[in-house]
């Protein structure tokens, strides 16, 4: 059966609006999609309201209200506050003042002073309420004893007044209204005692003066608020996703379904990836509604102007972290249809999930914490990436590398789980089905297998990709050690590319000796003299490509000069300085010889082996070109997007070399070839290369053709290779 | 129809090598149909994924007309329909949705499904409620919607494993009445069952299978020949009384 009568002819949408009925006409998925934001929102925005104000005071124009138990106390204190007001008014100074702050400095002591002030309600209590009313929230401060000679004062000079007063302890808005009080009683024994002073003409000076400033960044509770907002989200996010992808999965087991659908004909990738299609589309309606909730809770709730400063949530800000959510939505439904996949019941498939959920809180906490940068190390780690993303993005602006690299990890991560997914779905049906567990994925087969899966390259690239990013970034480590950097980075090559994958494609008894066209066939051929014709043919179409190869890669990256990312520049300058004292062995070792052998064993022998055990030649080319395309441009903390298009052409054409030879030891030869002219050219200055190339950067245009020419023969030679074997 | 020749499978169980099916061989002609029989675990369903292509024979082969179906087993899937003790409907869908999105599975034609679900649903009595939602159907109606299903792309072989298990006396009925229609239809049907006294009414041959092994093989004749025993039910008690000594 051809794959694409799955993929053509509208059925495989057909399949997938299938899939999306089902979901979506189960009530279930309808409340997490619908109810849930409307719920939760408005909830947490009052949650947050009460915490901010828990936090940091109070929002500027919250009164601070003053209980009081008779109207005599009063009109006591609004004496008290209306001789305050005049004393501010005439800026009479503060014996003790109020800390000035870096926010404060903008305005004067007055105009500050005078504000809250203004903010003072008095309201009269029943005496048996004022606690209660006052540990309910509905006072900030409780006058519980209040003696004054005139509660209107009749006679400034003897007025006097002695209050006791009550506020909520740990509550900052309180806490603000009695030192207010505080204050301004301070400032009217100030007055008095300057009074006295003058009035016994001594000029007398108060004891004790005391003025203080507060220094650094006051930390910003609302920002560590604003980032719990992409926390929910995107556990919002996940939710929705949760239910369709347990149904449609786990739930076809427990249905029925699953076995007559596994029987069928139709692929189980076209299966999955209809499923697949149907989890990321509620997911991402999921985000939708929780964003526009969040969006409509911020907008009109008065909550986004705390957090976001005037502007509030916009609806730019919105529209930037939809898509980021809809990749995460995409990454994750592939996690969850992973997980499900392998599950035999509603109940099996939570109790993977939970797990999962609770995992996805962690990093969760630690986007909260302030300071926590969003780095190129940080950008690897899956969901946490995501998190400090939508957080930067909230905040105004993400830094450039790290987002590339998280939405291309998440993009990465999303594909390697589906691939996973597909080789674990329905797998369960087709071996004793009580007896399958995750455990199977990493237990040796029973037989032999002629050339590796694509399941056995998912596992093993789940586990390279963070690796990679985490050795690549521990260079940074040995920055100026140029030499040992080459060292450790061709060991690293060697174990990653070469080593580990050779124990996974043991343990998963792979013959990869002969797949990847290591060792001389098993099957005698025909004659030795067509041997002999082949691996001249071979040879000479090697020569062509590694001596014209490189013309096309230099072009191409200066081509694609404007794609590179600043911050590549200086790390080339920085290692050209020390390039000239290395020995030009060690580069030629380390920077040709190791990476040739590593590079092909790993893209064109484990990986394309692998997709072409599922896909088509071309596209298995295709994706493995891609992949050693997106190897070449992610190293540290650099990203050289210029070398893209480059590598994937170098790729595609060693792609065609390894195909058509049977063989990824033609590759590696004019790999090793290709990386050792250029290596070779960039040790020379300019001056000795311009009677090779003239002055220009760019090569004589008499060389492109020549050098065409050249690759197009030795393709055409590779073709009649392959068209003799296909004969054979 | 269906040719197996010494279907061999072993499954790793906790790290143990254990044998499924053990050198086991039979034939299934167009129009006929074939019981094969076997209490729990005697390999039936190991023998029926075989011949499906969702397992591949450790050793042996199976043929569908003259093609092995582990040489591409993805294609031979299309000339089988299947129908087994634990399937399932979409809840949520309508039948009508349900048999078509089954005949897309099967990649026929939209047209050709289309008229092919009437004509089914004609048959089976079930054309009325081809809208209603399947969370809505009886016990009886989903039975004859599941075997419709089966039918969609009009395959040549029909493997039924199990199907009256946990059925009443009518639903019963109306499992041999459907085997009596596709075996006029010309069909070759291979069913599975522990159910013996069934296995008589409607095969024309029979497998005896115990531990993986086939134990006798033929007609009802060759079979009570070879025991000595009139009934099916008795030979199997004897069998698995030899094979327990």
């Amino acid at each position: 059966m051809d794959v694409s009568s799955y993929l053509s002819g509208g059925r495989l949408q057909r399949l997938c609006l299938k899939e999306l009925r089902e979901s979506l006409r189960d009530r279930r998925t309808v409340m997490t999609l619908i109810l849930m934001p409307i719920l939760v929102y408005p909830l947490l925005s009052m949650a947050l309201q009460r915490l901010l104000i828990g936090a940091t005071g109070s929002s500027p124009t919250t009164p601070y209200v003053v209980g009081v138990l008779e109207p005599e106390q009063g009109q006591a204190i609004e004496e008290l506050i209306y001789q305050a007001t005049v004393l501010v008014d005439n800026e009479v100074p503060w014996s003790v003042p109020v800390p000035q702050t870096n926010e404060s400095q903008s305005e004067s002591t007055k105009e500050r002073e005078l504000k809250e002030i203004e903010r003072i309600r008095l309201v009269q209590v029943d005496k048996g309420t004022l606690r209660d009313s006052l540990e309910a929230g509905l006072i900030d401060i409780a006058v519980v004893n209040l003696d004054t000679n005139d509660p209107i004062n009749r006679d400034a000079a003897r007025w006097s007044l002695n209050a006791e007063i009550e506020f909520r302890q740990g509550d900052a808005h309180s806490q603000d209204a009695a030192s207010l009080l505080r204050r301004l009683c301070q400032l009217l024994n100030d007055q008095q005692f300057r009074r006295l002073s003058q009035s016994l003409g001594n000029g007398l000076e108060p004891v004790v003066q005391l003025r203080s400033k507060g220094v650094g960044e006051k930390p910003d509770a609302f920002a560590s608020v604003a980032s719990v907002i992409p926390l929910v989200l995107i556990l919002m996010t996940i939710t929705g996703a949760v239910y369709p992808a347990i149904d449609l999965t786990a739930g076809e087991r427990e249905r029925g379904t699953m076995e007559a659908m596994i029987a069928t004909p139709a692929p189980r990738f076209a299966l999955l990836l209809s499923k697949y299609v149907a989890v990321v589309t509620v997911a991402i309606l999921t985000a939708l509604a929780n964003l526009l909730a969040t969006w409509i809770t911020l907008s009109f709730g008065g909550l986004g102007r705390a957090l976001f400063g005037e502007g509030g949530f916009s609806i730019w800000t919105l529209l930037q972290i939809l898509p980021i959510l809809a990749i995460f939505a995409g990454f994750f439904s592939s996690i969850l249809l992973a997980l499900c996949s392998f599950a035999k019941s509603f109940k099996e498939a939570q109790a993977y999930l939970i797990p999962v959920m609770l995992l996805a809180l962690a990093p969760g906490l630690v986007t909260l914490m302030p300071n926590v940068e969003f780095t190129s190390l940080l950008a690897v780690v899956p969901l946490l990436n995501v998190l400090l993303l939508s957080r930067d993005i909230m905040a105004g602006g993400p830094p450039i590398v790290p987002t590339l690299i998280a939405i291309l990890t998440t993009i990465g991560y999303g594909g390697a789980a589906l691939i996973v997914a597909a080789n674990l779905f329905g797998a369960a049906n087709s071996s004793l089905a009580s007896q399958a567990t995750w455990g199977d994925l990493f237990r040796r087969p029973l037989k032999r297998k002629s050339s590796p899966e694509l399941g056995d390259f998912a596992l093993y690239l789940a586990f390279l990709f963070p690796v990679l990013f985490i050795v690549s970034s521990m260079g940074g480590y040995f920055s100026g050690q140029t030499a040992l950097l080459m060292g450790l980075n061709a060991i690293a090559l060697v174990v990653l590319f070469i080593l580990l994958p050779i124990g996974w494609l043991w343990f998963q008894k792979v013959a990869f000796r002969e797949s990847f066209g290591l060792v001389v066939e098993s099957k005698p051929m025909t004659n030795s003299r067509d041997l002999s014709v082949r691996w001249v043919q071979i040879g000479v179409a090697v020569f062509l490509l590694a001596s014209t190869l490189w013309m096309f890669a230099l072009e191409g990256v200066l081509f694609f000069k404007s794609w590179s990312l600043a911050s590549f520049v200086p790390e080339l300058e920085k290692l050209k300085a020390s390039w000239m004292a290395i020995p030009i062995v060690w580069i030629l070792a380390t920077q040709a010889l190791v990476p040739a052998i590593a590079e092909e064993f790993f893209f064109r022998g484990f990986a394309m082996q692998a997709m072409k055990s599922r896909f088509r030649i071309l596209w298995a080319i295709v994706a493995s070109s891609f992949l050693f395309a997106l190897f070449h441009i992610i190293s540290g903390n650099v990203l050289s997007l210029e070398k893209f298009v480059p590598t994937l052409l170098l790729g595609l054409a060693l792609g065609y070399v390894a195909w058509s030879s049977g063989s990824i030891l033609p590759g590696m030869m004019i790999h090793m070839i290709h990386n050792s002219i250029v290596l070779l050219f960039s040790r020379m200055d300019k001056e000795q290369l311009t009677p090779w190339f003239g002055s220009s950067e760019h090569l004589p245009a008499l060389w492109l053709i020549f050098g065409g020419i050249a690759a197009i023969a030795a393709l055409a030679i590779l073709a009649n290779v392959a068209r003799a074997k296909a004969l054979r | 129809m269906i040719r197996a020749n010494h279907l061999y499978k072993q499954f790793l169980v906790r790290g143990q090598p254990l044998v499924a099916v053990d050198d086991v061989s039979f034939q299934v002609a167009s129009g006929e149909v074939y019981g094969l029989l076997g209490p729990n675990g005697a390999g039936k369903t190991t023998t029926l994924r075989m011949v499906m292509g969702l397992l591949e024979p450790d050793r042996g082969e199976v043929r569908i007309g003259n093609s092995e179906v582990q040489l591409d087993p993805i294609s031979h899937r299309k000339m089988l329909g299947l129908i087994s003790t634990n399937d399932g409907v979409y809840p949520w869908l309508s039948v009508r949705e349900m048999l078509l999105y089954f005949a897309d599975l099967y990649a026929v034609e939209l047209a050709v499904a289309k008229e092919r679900m009437v004509q089914l649903t004609q048959q089976l009595g079930i054309y009325s409620i081809l809208d209603q939602r399947c969370s809505t159907l009886s016990t009886g109606q989903k039975q004859r919607v599941i075997l419709a299903r089966g039918l969609m792309h009009d395959p040549p072989v029909m493997l039924l494993d199990e199907p009256t298990r946990g059925l009443d006396v009518v639903g019963s009925q109306t499992i041999f009445r459907f085997i009596e229609l596709i075996r006029s239809q010309g069909k070759a049907v291979l069913l599975s069952t522990h159910r013996l006294d069934e296995a008589e009414r409607v095969c024309d041959r029979f497998g005896l299978l115990h531990r993986g092994k086939m134990q006798h093989e033929g007609t009802l004749s060759d079979l009570q020949q070879a025991t000595g025993h009139s009934h099916l039910t008795d030979m199997f008690i004897e069998l698995i009384q030899e094979t327990n000594g």
